[in-house]
């Protein structure tokens, strides 16, 4: 024990004095960051556009889109408004929200609408429309707008003296069937969202002139553009009012799966610093002064709980942060009744905690012992990188049938992998939320745990070898090569 | 009776077949310096492997202090394998506490030992100094305090003086006479045979596996035909006289005019027998040289003698 105890504390010493540790203790939350606001940061980027808009053909279809803008920018609103509500039962509010953005031409009402939620005005926004802003025309044919669109002359805007971003021209148009057509001026090819924006809505206000004049009235137009359907989720296994099935119900699902992640994130990672350790270890020669003083299984279990030390560390820092990050977003948003209390719960819940420490206990052990073992055998990652190549392909299976999992927990295809010893820890914990039956996580843990002292007796034989130098990478290829037919 | 520190009986291990050791018997007692020689390849390092319970005979057995090589037993020997390595990154006194610790010594005792064993093999201003910054030299020194830093009652070097320069390996051999007078044994094995004739009180040499002499440096040295370099100058043929007296090699004429003959004599006969003989037969003499025998000559008569048996 004297011995486990102290080859594990030098590796976990080791491990947390370089550079390596510190930058993959960071890089998560930083990675998590960047992924979750550089989408934010590149639509907040996007400059304001001004672009005008000339109606050659006197039908008024330039104040009818002008208009329809302004309600596309509404329904809009209210999708963001109905998001932000749900999750928080907050449902009752809504004809409120709805009545307040009503109040005001276009989204002048939205602050007073999200308030009507309990929410801070600023929770709640919509770009969509936003960066695109309509201004007077200074001239009103296209040969006068050019030097506009090339940047030549300037208009003056809020933000100060601005080119024209995009010149939309309605005119009359014999040649098509609807009798108009849209000339569209732009320097940009890329950002093409104005223009799909105006085709949609012109399309949609020709096909509701069209249907007006044939006779169907507005009122019924309206409710038609209105039908929807509402579906309530109901759960068989509850009766009444609590038989309906509420958002923060299925955070559990959404926590097998990041923990299956996190659990295959982790394991791989220190995993990676075993073998790199391993091999630098071989190539000092330390093995052999230690033997003189423990035996190979001490030396084995003692690196396998310091690297296990080490991600624990991993582990207790990003979940922590995580619960920090959680906690940190309810206070921001002012709001006691986001649902960081059910995230919380689910992940603290010890139906998933649990089986997430032994899962991840048993899958470092298995997965750690044989990286372990192949660094045992070879002087450089180069070798190692070949023996690893195929077992690398065998670990990324698992992360496809979990996102499968996401989906259909129960599926033949997830089940079956469930029962594969070296994909179970990630493929069950993602599982368990769905209640599979008792008896196939009891026996696919215990297949797991076998399959893992297998593993792990068969990578002390290696380990043994390999560190004694009586096998290498070379001894492999040989053992493989004999395995091979000769050819007739 | 002196105490058996250590005892491989019959150990026999095979790789993949082929055996890599074969019947070993080897006996180290207490407060005795033993050197353990052979060519490479001859099985030295597997033996003192399964000297430690590193690896396991297949026959045979190993006995450290009377018992199966065990954590205890371990704890009170120290070891210098012949493949050096320690800790890179580590500095000296962390490396060398490090090792102190895993043979049972309490934390604040180990650090102030690694102190003194740096300062005792001249590393005392290095001591915070990581071992990768150091020549190769020094990590050997900072190696062989490792091995030394629990005041091992047994220490087993192998190959201890390979890699150090000549100062050096003065300065190790002083350290093992210094600590077999505190009573230590002693077992070492080396290429190097003038360090095991000025060290050992006895030696074991091995050649294919096998143990082919063990004994005293002295009778190693027996097992050495005597030789005597002889020249002669004008006169009666000194080849004939030579002849009864052991084996001669006519070496021929020398640049001083003189004629050379090596005798290798023959078991029972003496040196004086033979110079009296050619006096007696009127030869003259330039030149009548008994040479010392020195271990290397045993090491290679012995080994070759190994190598013509059959296997």
């Amino acid at each position: 024990m004297r011995a486990i105890y102290l080859i594990a504390r030098r590796e976990y010493l080791s491990y947390v004095a370089t550079w390596g540790f510190w930058l993959s203790l960071l890089s998560v939350p930083l990675f998590m960051l960047v992924g979750g606001g550089l989408p934010a940061l590149i639509e907040g980027s996007q400059p304001t556009r001004h672009y005008v808009m000339v109606d050659e053909t006197g039908a008024g279809y330039g104040d009818a889109l002008r208009a329809a803008f302004a309600d596309a920018g509404k329904s809009e609103a209210l999708s963001a408004l109905r998001a932000a509500a749900e999750p928080l039962g907050r449902e009752d509010r809504l004809p409120a929200a709805e009545a307040a953005l009503n109040a005001e031409p276009g989204l002048e009402g939205l602050p007073e609408a999200v308030e009507a939620l309990g929410l801070p005005a600023s929770s709640v926004s919509i770009d969509g429309t936003s960066r695109f802003i309509e201004v007077d025309p200074p001239a009103r044919d296209a040969e006068s707008l050019r030097p506009y669109l090339l940047g030549e002359q300037t208009i003056a805007t809020e933000e100060g003296d601005q080119p024209l971003f995009a010149a939309i021209i309605i005119r009359n148009d014999s040649a098509s069937p609807v009798g108009i057509s849209i000339d569209y001026w732009s320097a940009s090819l890329t950002d093409t969202a104005l223009r799909n924006r105006v085709q949609d809505r012109l399309s949609d206000i020709l096909r509701e002139r069209r249907l007006a004049e044939a006779g169907v009235p507005r009122d019924l137009l309206n409710e038609i553009n209105a039908i929807g359907i509402n579906a309530r989720e109901l759960n068989p296994e509850r009766t009444g009012e609590a038989a309906e099935v509420s958002a923060a119900e299925r955070i559990p699902f959404g926590v097998g799966i990041a923990m299956a992640f996190i659990l295959w994130t982790v394991i791989f990672s220190v995993v990676n610093m075993l073998l790199t350790a391993m091999i630098e270890e071989r190539g000092n020669k330390v093995l052999e002064v230690l033997l003189a003083s423990a035996r190979f299984h001490e030396i084995l279990i003692g690196k396998l709980m310091g690297v296990a030390a080490v991600s624990a560390t991993l582990l207790v820092f990003w979940g922590g942060l995580g619960m920090l990050g959680l906690v940190g977003i309810q206070t921001l948003l002012g709001a006691a009744d986001l649902p960081v209390a059910d995230i919380v719960d689910a992940v603290l819940d010890p139906g998933i905690l649990l089986p997430a420490f032994g899962y991840f206990i048993i899958g470092y052990l298995m997965y750690g012992a044989v990286f372990l073992a192949i660094g045992s055998l070879c002087d450089t990652l180069q070798e190692a990188q070949t023996l690893m190549s195929p077992i690398m392909l065998v670990m990324f299976i698992p992360l496809f049938v979990v996102m499968a999992a996401l989906q259909s927990p129960d599926s033949t295809v997830v089940q079956i992998v469930s029962w594969i010893p070296i994909w179970t820890p990630f493929v069950m914990i993602a599982r368990i939320p769905s209640d599979p039956p008792m008896w196939e996580l009891l026996a696919t843990t215990g297949l797991m745990v076998g399959f893992a002292i297998v593993v792990i007796a068969l990578a002390g034989v290696v380990f043994r070898q390999g560190a004694l130098g009586r096998a290498n990478a070379d001894s492999v290829r040989k053992l493989l090569k004999l395995g091979k037919k000769k050819p007739a | 009776m002196a105490e058996t520190i250590l005892a491989l009986e019959g150990a026999t291990k095979r790789f993949g077949g082929v055996p890599a050791v074969r019947a070993m018997d080897l006996t180290v007692e207490r407060g005795t310096i033993t050197g353990f020689l052979g060519p490479n390849g001859a099985g030295k390092t597997t033996s003192l492997r399964m000297s430690l319970g590193i690896i396991l005979p297949d026959e045979g057995r190993a006995r450290l202090f009377g018992k199966a090589p065990n954590a205890r037993t371990l704890d009170r020997v120290g070891f210098l394998p012949e493949e050096r390595g320690i800790y890179k990154k580590m500095v000296a006194e962390d490396a060398v506490t490090f090792f102190g610790r895993l043979k049972g010594m309490p934390a604040g005792k180990a650090r102030q030992r690694a102190g003194e064993m740096l300062e005792r093999v001249g590393l005392g201003d290095a001591r915070k100094k990581k071992i990768k910054e150091m020549s190769k030299g020094m990590a050997q020194k900072v190696q062989i305090a490792a091995a030394l830093v629990h005041d091992p009652e047994f220490i087993i070097l192998d190959e201890p003086f390979s890699g150090l320069d000549p100062v050096n390996q003065k300065v190790l051999e002083s350290m093992i006479r210094a600590e077999n007078q505190a009573g230590k044994t002693i077992l070492f094995s080396t290429h190097v045979m003038e360090h095991a004739e000025r060290l050992c009180d006895r030696i074991v040499l091995i050649a294919k596996g096998r143990k082919v002499f063990d004994g005293t440096v002295n009778e190693a040295l027996g097992t050495v035909p005597r030789r005597v370099l002889i020249e002669t100058g004008e006169g009666p043929d000194a080849a004939p006289v030579l002849a009864a007296h052991g084996a001669v090699t006519d070496d021929g004429m020398t640049g001083e005019g003189t004629h050379r003959y090596t005798l290798d004599l023959a078991p029972g006969s003496d040196a004086q027998d033979a110079l009296k003989a050619l006096v007696d037969a009127g030869v003259r003499l330039a030149r009548f040289e008994p040479v010392r025998a020195h271990l290397h000559e045993a090491f290679v008569h012995l080994v070759e003698s190994a190598e013509r048996e059959p296997a």
